[in-house]
């Protein structure tokens, strides 16, 4: 006989209290952030360091992407490091400080006051890592795999986070106190950096390249190829700060880079094969738009390659180019994977509160059933069309289009919000 | 599909109940994904026990299927206790789906 354990504690996973406030804080973000667009539509014509594109920025990257990603970790570290949350009150701890500290942030960069809101706003976001990070750690300690690839990708995404918010910090009080030798828009790229590649990039591949081929049911797993995906990217981050402390020459940027597209095609080729060794042939809408992400990487970081050799070669940065890499970071790539990876997780977390007591005693929806996957489809297509008309907007500085891109996104975040919360107020239906 | 049993004349009722529980992300039973590893009939005492697994040991969804489980083989085992016990040892690999689930898997 095979000896078991009876007891459902040993399974049982984060309360969806815990998660679904993020969710929400998360889905009205991105709703700011789309109506923020359309106001400050005309600063896109300009240069990146000024108030309006910093307060939709750090709306975008801490409201939206970084309170999502925090909800939805809560939910799934313990199937990635196979083991419980350690604590639900430092996660709600880490929401509230998170949920004070970005409106005071935001507000701070729109009416630029660098004073006592932007420091605050730093302050409780510092503190929400803190709980997070002290979370993860003790989680991490009391499951069976410490030297699971995926915490480790996972942790160390965190431990990046909390050096860009020290560093986001520190600039604010750069502006009133003068830390360091130059100005704050000179130390810019290393805040910008460690955040999009230490916080958004190691956190998405540690939980990619677990849940991409979960989802698919593959049969392709590659521990070593992760391990040099990590190397590569953490070396690429750590080589770009070393040489940007050394010498600040555009030139040397050229071997960060370098190390960071070879890690990301390992990436993209972790994925491809994962796909091609699916035993699930039928792929949903929501898994399509992740996957699509993922190659969506490739490109801003072939324009972060073009801004490099213009800076490096010519001498001269151009701003458009500059500001749609941003933008295609920000509105592209994190949006896209979140947008697709809402509706895998937050339909289960509902579907699980609503029915796990009374899903077997009569028919009841799957949790699929429990968002609107028209209204679905048809956000992903005009988000797509939306983000086209932005970037080629800012490209072109056509503000037409900027406006026209701005509006079809804040339909997008409307159809968002709109099945995000037909998910959340599911009431039980049974026949 | 080689789930062990004690009785081989109740085992064929228990799949059909236990071929009613879904999982909810995959849509396949949990008798063809290869979920179920043991069921024994303990007629004396009037107890059903079975032993499952879980794709994952913290599937969010863990506590769903195993409630299910508990219900299906209660609705038709009445009088029963019924003791859904959870393994990890051996973990669920993708050779445990069964070649209906497979068929399911590739349309």
């Amino acid at each position: 006989m095979i000896p078991g354990i009876s007891n459902n504690d040993s399974i049982k996973t984060t309360s969806h209290k815990v998660v679904v406030p993020f969710y929400i804080y998360a889905a009205f973000s991105l709703l700011i952030s789309c109506v923020m667009l359309l106001l400050s539509s005309s600063n896109f014509l300009g240069h990146y360091f000024q108030p309006k594109i910093l307060a939709i920025t750090h709306m975008m990257a801490l409201g939206w992407g970084t309170m999502m990603i925090l909800g939805a970790s809560h939910q799934l570290v313990p199937v990635l490091i196979e083991g419980k949350l350690h604590s639900e009150k430092l996660a709600h701890a880490s929401f509230y400080l998170g949920a004070i500290g970005v409106p005071l942030m935001v507000y701070s960069f729109y009416f630029w006051d660098m004073g006592h809101p932007a420091k605050w706003g730093g302050r409780f976001i510092l503190l929400s890592i803190l709980c997070y990070i002290i979370n993860l750690n003790k989680s991490i300690k009391h499951s069976k795999s410490k030297n699971n690839i995926h915490a480790i990708f996972i942790l160390t995404s965190v431990i990046w986070l909390f050096i860009t918010a020290f560093l986001g910090l520190a600039l604010v009080y750069n502006f009133t106190f003068k830390l360091f030798n130059h100005d704050s828009i000179y130390y810019l790229p290393l805040h910008v950096h460690a955040g999009i590649i230490g916080w958004f990039l190691m956190l998405i591949i540690g939980v990619g390249s677990r849940l991409i081929p979960m989802f698919l049911i593959s049969k392709y797993e590659n521990k070593s190829l992760l391990k040099w995906i990590y190397f590569l990217i953490n070396g690429s981050l750590i080589s770009y700060i070393i040489l940007f402390y050394i010498s600040n020459k555009p030139l040397y940027a050229y071997l960060s880079w370098i190390l960071l597209f070879i890690g990301i095609i390992m990436f993209v080729y972790y994925c491809i094969q994962a796909y091609k060794d699916r035993i699930r042939k039928k792929v949903d809408e929501q898994m399509k738009i992740s996957i699509l992400a993922i190659f969506m990487i490739l490109v801003p970081i072939l324009l972060l390659f073009i801004c490099i050799s213009t800076i490096s070669l010519l001498s001269k940065e151009y701003i458009s180019l500059s500001l749609s890499y941003g933008f295609l970071i920000l509105f592209g790539w994190i949006t896209a994977i979140i947008l697709g990876m809402t509706f895998k997780t937050l339909p289960f977390i509902i579907w699980k509160k609503v029915y796990t007591q009374n899903a077997f005693a009569s028919k009841t929806p799957s949790p699929k059933d429990l968002f609107n996957n028209q209204v679905f489809i048809l956000m992903s297509i005009v988000y797509l069309l939306g983000l086209i008309a932005f970037v080629i907007g800012i490209l072109t500085k056509d503000i037409n289009l900027i406006n026209i891109g701005a509006i079809l996104l804040i339909f997008t975040s409307i159809l968002y919000v709109f099945n995000v919360i037909k998910v959340i107020f599911h009431k039980a239906k049974t026949s | 599909m080689n789930i062990i049993t004690n009785n081989q004349n109740q085992i064929d009722k228990a799949i059909i109940a236990l071929k009613e529980v879904l999982d909810p992300e995959i849509g396949l039973n949990i008798v063809d994904l290869g979920l179920v590893y043991e069921i024994n009939f303990f007629e004396d005492k009037k107890r059903l026990e079975c032993i499952m697994t879980l794709t994952t040991q913290f599937c969010p969804m863990g506590e769903t299927i195993t409630e299910n489980t508990k219900s299906a083989l209660e609705k038709l085992f009445l009088g029963y206790e019924i003791l859904v016990t959870l393994t990890f040892d051996p973990a669920w690999n993708y050779s445990l789906i069964s070649e209906e689930g497979r068929a399911f898997l590739g349309k």
